[in-house]
């Protein structure tokens, strides 16, 4: 018995390891958000501030570290990244639904290798999707000549929406195999027997069905576009997406502001999984009670009626929400005792961090300090990446990263 | 043919035989196979291409093997070096990760009851659906020389000067262990929970060890979970390019950095395509290991 | 409106094997029409070829004299009603009875119109906005029949409908389903393993077995004058004795089973004519259990043999008596509750006797199997 217990209570650790080092990152990086000195960090704290939501802050070397509401590159490439989604969903569900049915009409030996090609883009690495579908359109752009064909196939975002379509389609396809799967093949037949045309068994019965799998292949294909990376840094050529954006960034030097879109993105999911969640369990107690009524009707069983209870229960996470509040005060009481917060603050901070650097300037004038010292520490230095991302000739037509007026 | 035209009529019919054709053949089968022609071919500027230069040639696939003629090396260690670390690292992230989910992915499965399951489940998928790029740098702020585990740790007094995480690819393995957790969870876990609950009492019932349950019971069971989950990390773990670039040290490339290179900043788009080539061949190389091992089908693979 | 429905010579084959073979019969217009048989049988095989979802190898299909050859499913004036029912679960019980308006384009309004009239018709007023999932087996049943009977087929096709139902309910649906259709007034065609449903709500009634039609006609003749072994047995129960024929006159056949002589009725062939027997041919004699008695001064038949009781078992409204023959054969008879069987006991023996005008002797085939 004790055996057992103690199994359990290192399970309980194990798993307790496990969820703080999931969700361990992602907190502390939320928390960095609000620091308002220039490199992502708990301590030394600086100031609490939401600058990195905002403006950002022009460094005292010069440096433009934007802030969310400033960063031009994040909008643009969210813009290119909601419109990419948009083309990706319009173009991979059709598909995915068109490949399903057509699935369950071919004869076995046909259907594995049917099965066989659809899954196959999931098994291709990402980058390679990417790679080829940017040669096959080059060749394709270059033998069209002038015009249309020419543009197009140079065009980071039909590239990208294609190149994602290939593997997106094979996520919608195994979504709606599950769905139709479980269909009744006789509703078809009823349907034709009824006088239904071909194309009126489709949209009148068929289409019908498979709705809650349009939504979910549609939700799934439009968040598995908009959050690509690998196959899109290859088919984008000269644009850019939000992820693109966010890689860039490393080159560009990690400010707090990606902390902030993080924050911003955890919020919305977490907003995100609980509007659904309420909905789940709502539409559940509205179907349990509309059953319970129907049952109630039938057989007019006294044991049955229940009345519908308006009393609110204490849920258990309010030892969590206690939880919060009591750190969030906590916090909160230290900010304001220590001067924490607030402009003064941050301009206090940069006062000091210039006068910091006005010093190591006469030193270097001193030839006392190495030029690695002023680089900002070991990381946000182009050299660091073996020129990567960073390389200026990157893009021969296109603007580069930073040649936009600031 | 006749009979698919009748069974769904013309319009939709012709729907379907569009979208079919445009994703498999234009998506799919065509791109690769250009993709392979073009490793083939020499880096020929866009004039010269389908020109009388345009030949087939394993000129890049050699260049991987044994350099360029101005090296001294006999090989060219570092590309091949390069290949094959990340396949190896690959592989022990792909291992670590099944032992690391393993216990998870059973205690979700058979030990919790089904609230603390789904409560689980759910804040597994959270941290997921944050982009991979920003849970990559959330381990980058973490490790970093400036960073938050640095910092604590001199702020404490444990150590004086920072430890480079980064360099001794501590942060890189850390972060691919992390990218791609999810992706072993769930095929574990639903491989896991078909497995008849009984069973596993019996066993116990019989006197059988833990030890011996899993490994006689749940992991013969599992296979098809095991297998999915190896599978889809290896790949998606040696194909990976956000979280090497973010993560890794300026002295380890990952295979798929090296492809960058040839392509972007080398303009060399065959012999970009030869590399990819090697990769996706390596690729699947691996799948088919994998169910050759545990005798599954690809259809059980995916999801 | 109806219309008469004619096979000729269908047969339906997947590769080598028929699944139809060489049917021909035909269905009168308005008449209650059941193929009965059991599983595999080719029953379901003709149905779905009546209304179109196989196609023929042979033959041909007519409806109202019309050729149905290379017409759909959706452009036959037939209606089928599935086993599972197949209706239509996201939509209403309304949306569901005029569904085939609905695809013919009739309106709204019109649309509306008859739902209600169907829904008077099947007794299930008021509920037409429900969902399928909220009525219950035989609410269902008629929700089925109503949507099929919504356009005015001139055929209406039934594939088991009740075989789902427990058997209270089947019995009410089988009186149900007749009325509709001496209300309505158009062909049904219906198939069943049940006897016991095609003998009460049919008109005629046609036998199959392995993708052949053993017997067509009336249900007391088919019951009464079974043309093979396989009906004899199939539709009701029926003792079979194996004998040989030892005489044949005037219609009257003298057979010799295990040491019995039995005088039996030559059976018939079709309406027509009887099978006619020669000295020594093997034949099967068959005596149903209700026309079996005790021997006692009230039943005094032409037909007398022994036999020691085995088992009774009691049926509800009947008592099945199990004998057994000296030549260990295997007889049973029954007779009604209420008649007092205190006296036979086990190993009993007993004298039976039988009427030669209830027995027929029948060409040795192939029994029903149980």
């Amino acid at each position: 018995m004790k055996s057992q217990h103690v199994l359990n209570f290192m399970l309980g650790i194990y798993i307790f390891i496990f969820l703080a080092y999931l969700f361990g990152p992602l907190i502390i990086m939320s928390v960095t958000a609000f620091n308002s000195a220039e490199f992502p960090a708990i301590t030394p704290w600086e100031c609490f501030s939401w600058r990195w939501f905002q403006e950002g802050k022009i460094a005292y070397d010069g440096q433009h570290l934007a802030g969310l509401s400033t960063d031009w590159r994040l909008h643009d490439g969210l813009i290119k990244s909601l419109i990419i989604g948009l083309g990706v969903v319009v173009l991979a569900v059709p598909i995915g639904m068109a490949a399903s049915i057509v699935l369950t009409q071919v004869h076995s030996r046909l259907r594995t290798i049917f099965y066989s090609v659809s899954i196959m883009p999931v098994l291709f690495p990402g980058v390679i999707i990417g790679i080829s579908t940017v040669v096959l359109w080059d060749r394709i752009a270059t033998i069209g000549g002038e015009g249309f064909i020419a543009d197009i196939g140079r065009n980071g975002i039909f590239l990208t929406i294609l190149g994602q379509t290939c593997f997106i389609s094979t996520y919608c396809f195994l979504i709606f195999v599950a769905r139709l799967q479980r269909f009744d093949q006789t509703q078809e037949e009823a349907a034709l027997d009824l006088g239904a045309s071909q194309t009126q068994v489709f949209f009148k019965i068929l289409v019908p069905y498979l709705m809650p799998a349009i939504a979910s292949s549609a939700v799934i294909a439009f968040l598995a576009s908009f959050e690509n990376y690998n196959t899109t840094v290859f088919s984008i050529l000269s644009d850019q997406t939000l992820t693109t954006v966010i890689a860039s960034k490393v080159r560009l030097g990690i400010s707090p502001a990606i902390s902030a879109l993080a924050l911003v993105i955890i919020t919305l999911t977490l907003i995100a999984a609980i509007i659904y969640e309420v909905l789940r369990r709502r539409e559940d107690r509205r179907k349990k009670e509309r059953q319970d009524r129907l049952l109630f009707e039938e057989t007019q069983d006294s044991r049955l009626k229940k009345e519908t209870t308006k009393s609110f229960r204490i849920p258990k996470s309010i030892y969590v929400i206690l939880f919060v509040l009591v750190v969030g005060i906590f916090g909160f009481n230290h900010l304001v005792k220590n001067n924490l917060y607030g402009s003064e603050c941050v301009a206090a901070a940069e006062l000091a961090k210039k006068s910091k650097f006005s010093e190591q300037l006469k030193l270097l004038q001193q030839n006392q300090v190495e030029e690695k010292a002023l680089e900002g520490g070991d990381l946000g230095g182009n050299k660091d990446y073996g020129d990567i991302f960073g390389d200026p000739n990157l893009f021969k037509d296109f603007g580069g990263f930073d040649t936009k007026d600031e | 043919m006749n009979s698919f035209f009748i069974k769904n009529g013309p319009l939709i019919s012709t729907y379907f035989i569009i979208a079919i054709v445009f994703w498999l053949i234009f998506l799919i089968i065509i791109p690769q196979l250009y993709m392979l022609d073009l490793s083939f071919r020499p880096n020929l500027p866009p004039l010269l291409r389908g020109g009388p230069d345009d030949v087939h040639t394993i000129v890049h696939y050699k260049h991987f093997i044994f350099g360029s003629e101005s090296s001294q090396d006999p090989y060219n260690y570092v590309d091949i070096g390069v290949f094959f670390n990340t396949i190896l690292t690959a592989i022990l992230v792909t291992i670590i990760n099944l032992c690391f989910c393993y216990p998870i992915a059973f205690y979700m499965a058979k030990v919790a009851n089904p609230n603390a399951a789904r409560l689980l489940i759910v804040s597994l998928i959270i941290p997921f659906w944050i982009n991979e790029l920003l849970r990559s740098f959330a381990l980058r702020i973490l490790f970093a020389g400036e960073g938050v585990i640095n910092n604590i740790l001199m702020d404490t007094g444990l150590i004086d000067t920072g430890i480079n995480f980064i360099a001794m690819d501590i942060a890189l393995y850390t972060g691919l262990t992390y990218a791609y957790i999810l992706l072993m969870i769930f095929p574990l876990y639903n491989a896991i929970e078909s497995l008849d609950t009984n069973q596993l009492e019996a066993a116990k019932d019989l006197g059988s060890s833990t030890f011996r349950t899993h490994w006689r019971i749940v992991i013969p069971h599992a296979k098809a979970g095991i297998a999915s989950g190896c599978t889809m990390v290896f790949m998606l773990t040696a194909g990976a390019l956000a979280t090497p670039v973010v993560l890794s040290s300026p002295n380890t490339y990952w295979f798929t950095q090296l492809i960058y290179q040839w392509f972007n900043m080398n303009d060399n788009w065959s012999r970009g395509s030869a590399y990819s080539i090697l990769l996706l061949t390596a690729s699947v190389i691996f799948v088919l290991l994998m169910m050759r091992l545990f005798k599954v089908k690809i259809g059980e693979i995916v999801r | 409106m109806s219309a008469d429905v004619e096979l000729q010579n269908v047969s339906v084959t997947f590769g080598s094997f028929y699944a139809a073979k060489n049917v021909s019969v035909k269905i009168q217009e308005g008449e209650f029409f059941s193929f009965l048989g059991p599983s595999g049988c080719g029953k379901t095989t003709l149905l779905r070829a009546i209304s179109g979802f196989l196609d023929l190898s042979e033959g041909k299909v007519l409806i109202g004299g019309k050729d149905m050859s290379g017409i759909g499913p959706n452009k036959r004036p037939t209606s089928l009603i599935f086993q599972n029912l197949a209706l239509f679960p996201l939509m209403s019980v309304s949306d569901n009875i005029v569904f085939s308006l609905e695809v013919r384009g009739v309106g709204k309004i019109k649309r509306k119109k008859r739902a209600d009239e169907l829904l008077e018709l099947i007794a299930l007023s008021g509920q037409g906005d429900k969902k399928v999932h909220e009525l219950s087996g035989g609410q269902r049943q008629r929700v089925a029949i109503a949507r099929a009977l919504a356009i005015e087929p001139e055929v209406l096709l039934l594939d088991e409908p009740l075989s789902a139902l427990d058997l209270k309910l089947r019995q009410k649906m089988r009186t149900e389903l007749r009325a509709i259709q001496k209300r309505v007034g158009i062909t049904f065609i219906y198939i069943t393993h049940d006897q016991g449903e095609a003998l009460t709500m049919s008109d005629r009634v046609a036998v199959m077995n392995e993708g052949e039609l053993e017997q067509v006609g009336l249900c007391g003749d088919v019951y009464d004058y079974p043309n093979t072994s396989f009906v004899a047995t199939f539709v009701g129960e029926n003792n079979p004795f194996y004998s040989k024929v030892l005489s044949v006159d005037n219609g009257i056949v003298k057979v010799e089973s295990q040491g019995n002589t039995f005088f039996a009725t030559a059976g018939r062939i079709d309406e027509k004519q009887n099978h006619s027997f020669s000295n020594g041919d093997e034949a099967i004699m068959f005596i149903r259990p209700e026309s079996i008695f005790i021997k006692n001064e009230n039943n005094k038949l032409d037909n007398v043999f022994a036999a020691k009781v085995v088992t009774i078992e009691f049926e509800g409204n009947l008592k099945n008596i199990y004998l057994k023959t000296e030549s260990n054969m295997n007889v049973r008879f029954s007779v009604p509750n209420a008649v007092d069987t205190s006296e036979l006991l086990n190993n009993k023996e007993v004298e039976l006797t039988f009427s030669s005008q209830k027995a027929v002797v029948l060409p040795k085939g192939a029994l029903a199997v149980d």
